[in-house]
């Protein structure tokens, strides 16, 4: 009886280490396969901060939106835009410029021609284009020729604000954008609106 | 002797003999950063991160702060991410596999670490909201510390998001109150150390002192993550500019910070795992013994054998196992960090050093002097190691 115990655990012990023997690392040597996704699509490699998804759905918003108010919708010939970068307040770093090229782009496709742009962040280029042209080192310009750069109509602008907690239960982040068009010459708020996108994550157990 | 074994003789002689193959030194060309970039490239996947951290800090040391950029834009992605079960983290938990098979994100110090010397690059370049997004980051990652004292109190991070933003016009006060209360907390003066904010300072010091904490494992299998405390001879800094002198003083305090974090989840995992090696081990001890025991007498003699392989195998598998934390290190991490900010004039300045110790003794040998320019339209940010 003692025997055959003997051997039973002797067997199982055995078993198992010719399981772990045999064992593979499971782990892929080739890597991984490179995903093409779309830019509203969530990937795999995800966190819970500011994501090419969100940016599009944000931006796709604030165009529709942009366009419906009664100062673009309305307005008497093409209004000019001048582009601020966002205030950025989150705990994310971000590129500024991103939201807002995204959403002239949105616009500049959806509205038909409805409103102008100004390139001022461009000024630097365009002032040397300009004094190239007014000194005749390159054709198309008029010494002492009135200032053609246009002001603004309005300027669109926004802010990114944020709400974010973390435990050994994971992390969360609330992330608030709010847009703005105003009024230069009043300083008026014209139009506002905003999203809001929250996203909660937890990692594995090693990584905690 | 015959002619065969003298042949053998006179061969094995010859092997014996043999010169050993003398391996050339692998060419080094000098430059830290270029040689860390090969480190980089020839380390694990799982390692990679690791030393971009490493070689990012001898970027900056090197005032190579475009290479700096580049290796913690590299890190950030992965370790602001939310990092989901693979075949790697599966592996780290189970009996047989290392905590150090994990991709490497490091402890939560090391990662605030990271944020931390990418926002002081982002104020460098002219972003201080970037830089404030990193630093609250920094701040955040250090908020799951067990005890809630401990929790997100790293004070020169509240501090410089507090600064950032009264740069940026808005009211940084609440931070400035938290960051004097961590400061209190970590024995510093705060009221010294983190003065009001200047919003027309254009000059933003940044110093480190000393080696930071090292990993260890602790306990009889390494189970234990474990802390070598770092030290630092220089406790504070003086500068002289112009007429102008300034006195700065160690503020955080990295051992500290990493020694308060609290258990981890994964401390209890590697326990779990100890635990199994312990009568694993003892069986490993004893089975033999008592085989041989056994194998004396005749009617016994049937159960030794088994019991001696039990051992055996027992052994294999309690050394199979794997216990031992995770103990990869950001390993130039300093031990205290120290800040101060000041108004200077457009134009070029020289800054000259002098470290002190924790006796506010001078340390002659690290005297030194640096030439900057403040430039116009932007802050200029000094970063300055004593190592």
């Amino acid at each position: 009886m003692i025997r055959n115990i003997h051997f039973t655990i002797t067997g199982a012990v055995l078993l198992a280490a010719f399981g772990v023997g045999c064992g593979t690392t499971g782990m892929n040597p080739h890597g991984a396969n490179v995903t093409e996704m779309r830019p509203d699509e969530r990937g795999f490699v995800a966190g819970t901060g500011i994501e090419s998804q969100d940016l599009v759905a944000v931006a796709d918003k604030m165009a529709r939106s942009i366009l419906a108010t009664t100062q673009i919708a309305n307005a008497q010939g093409k209004p000019n835009i001048v582009l601020e970068p966002v205030v950025n307040e989150t705990r994310f770093p971000i590129n500024k410029e991103i939201f807002l090229t995204r959403i002239r782009v949105a616009l500049n496709t959806k509205a038909g021609g409805k409103v102008t742009f100004l390139a001022r962040d461009r000024m630097d280029a365009l002032e040397k284009e300009r004094d190239l042209k007014q000194t005749g080192k390159v054709t198309g310009g008029v010494a002492n020729a009135p200032v053609e750069f246009k002001g603004a109509d309005f300027i669109l602008t926004g802010k990114l604000q944020s709400i974010s907690t973390r435990s050994n239960n994971g992390s969360s982040d609330y992330v608030l954008y709010t847009f703005q068009l105003l009024d230069p010459r009043t300083s008026a708020i014209l139009w506002e609106d905003f999203a809001e996108i929250k996203k909660q994550g937890q990692s594995d157990a090693v990584y905690r | 002797m015959n002619k065969a074994c003298q042949l053998a003789a006179v061969a094995l002689l010859a092997a014996g003999c043999a010169a050993p193959e003398i391996k050339k030194a692998p060419a080094v060309s000098g430059d830290l950063v270029e040689e860390g970039r090969k480190l980089i490239a020839a380390a694990s996947e799982k390692d990679k991160i690791l030393w971009r951290y490493r070689v990012a800090l001898v970027a900056m040391k090197a005032g190579r702060f475009t290479d700096a950029r580049q290796l913690l834009d590299e890190c950030l992605p992965t370790i602001g991410a939310i990092l989901t079960a693979d075949e790697r983290t599966i592996k780290a938990r189970s009996l047989f596999g290392n905590e150090a098979q994990k991709i490497y994100v490091g402890e939560p110090y090391e990662q605030a670490m990271a944020y931390f010397y990418r926002g002081l690059i982002y104020w460098m370049d002219g972003e201080p909201d970037n830089a404030r997004a990193c630093f609250k980051s920094a701040q955040l990652i250090d908020g799951d510390a067990k005890d809630k004292a401990f929790a997100s109190d790293f004070a020169l991070l509240d501090y410089l998001d507090g600064f950032a933003t009264a740069k940026l016009l808005g009211d940084g006060s609440d931070m400035l109150r938290r960051a004097r209360a961590s400061a209190v907390s970590s024995k510093t003066n705060a009221l010294t150390a983190l003065p009001d904010y200047d919003r027309q300072a254009n000059v933003l010091a940044f110093f480190q002192f000393g080696f930071g904490p090292l990993k260890h494992g602790g306990g009889r299998y390494g189970e234990r993550l474990q802390y070598h405390v770092g030290h630092s001879a220089v406790h504070s800094v003086g500068l002289k500019i112009g007429e102008q002198t300034l006195h700065v003083s160690a503020l955080d305090d990295l051992s500290f910070q990493a020694t308060t974090r609290g258990g981890r989840l994964m401390d209890d995992i590697l326990a779990d795992k100890g635990a199994l090696k312990k009568p694993l081990d003892a069986i490993a001890t004893v089975a033999p013994v008592a085989g041989a025991v056994l194998a004396g007498p005749k009617e016994t003699r049937g159960t030794a054998l088994p019991i001696i392989g039990a051992g055996v195998v027992a052994g294999a598998v309690s050394n199979a196992a794997e216990a031992m934390a995770d103990t990869r290190t950001w390993n130039n991490l300093p031990q205290h960090l120290a800040f101060t900010a000041f108004r200077l004039p457009p134009g070029s300045h020289t800054a000259a050093m002098e470290f002190f110790d924790r006796d506010g003794k001078p340390l002659p040998k690290l005297m030194r002097s640096l030439t900057f320019e403040v430039r116009v339209g932007r802050d200029t940010v000094l970063f300055i190691s004593d190592q």
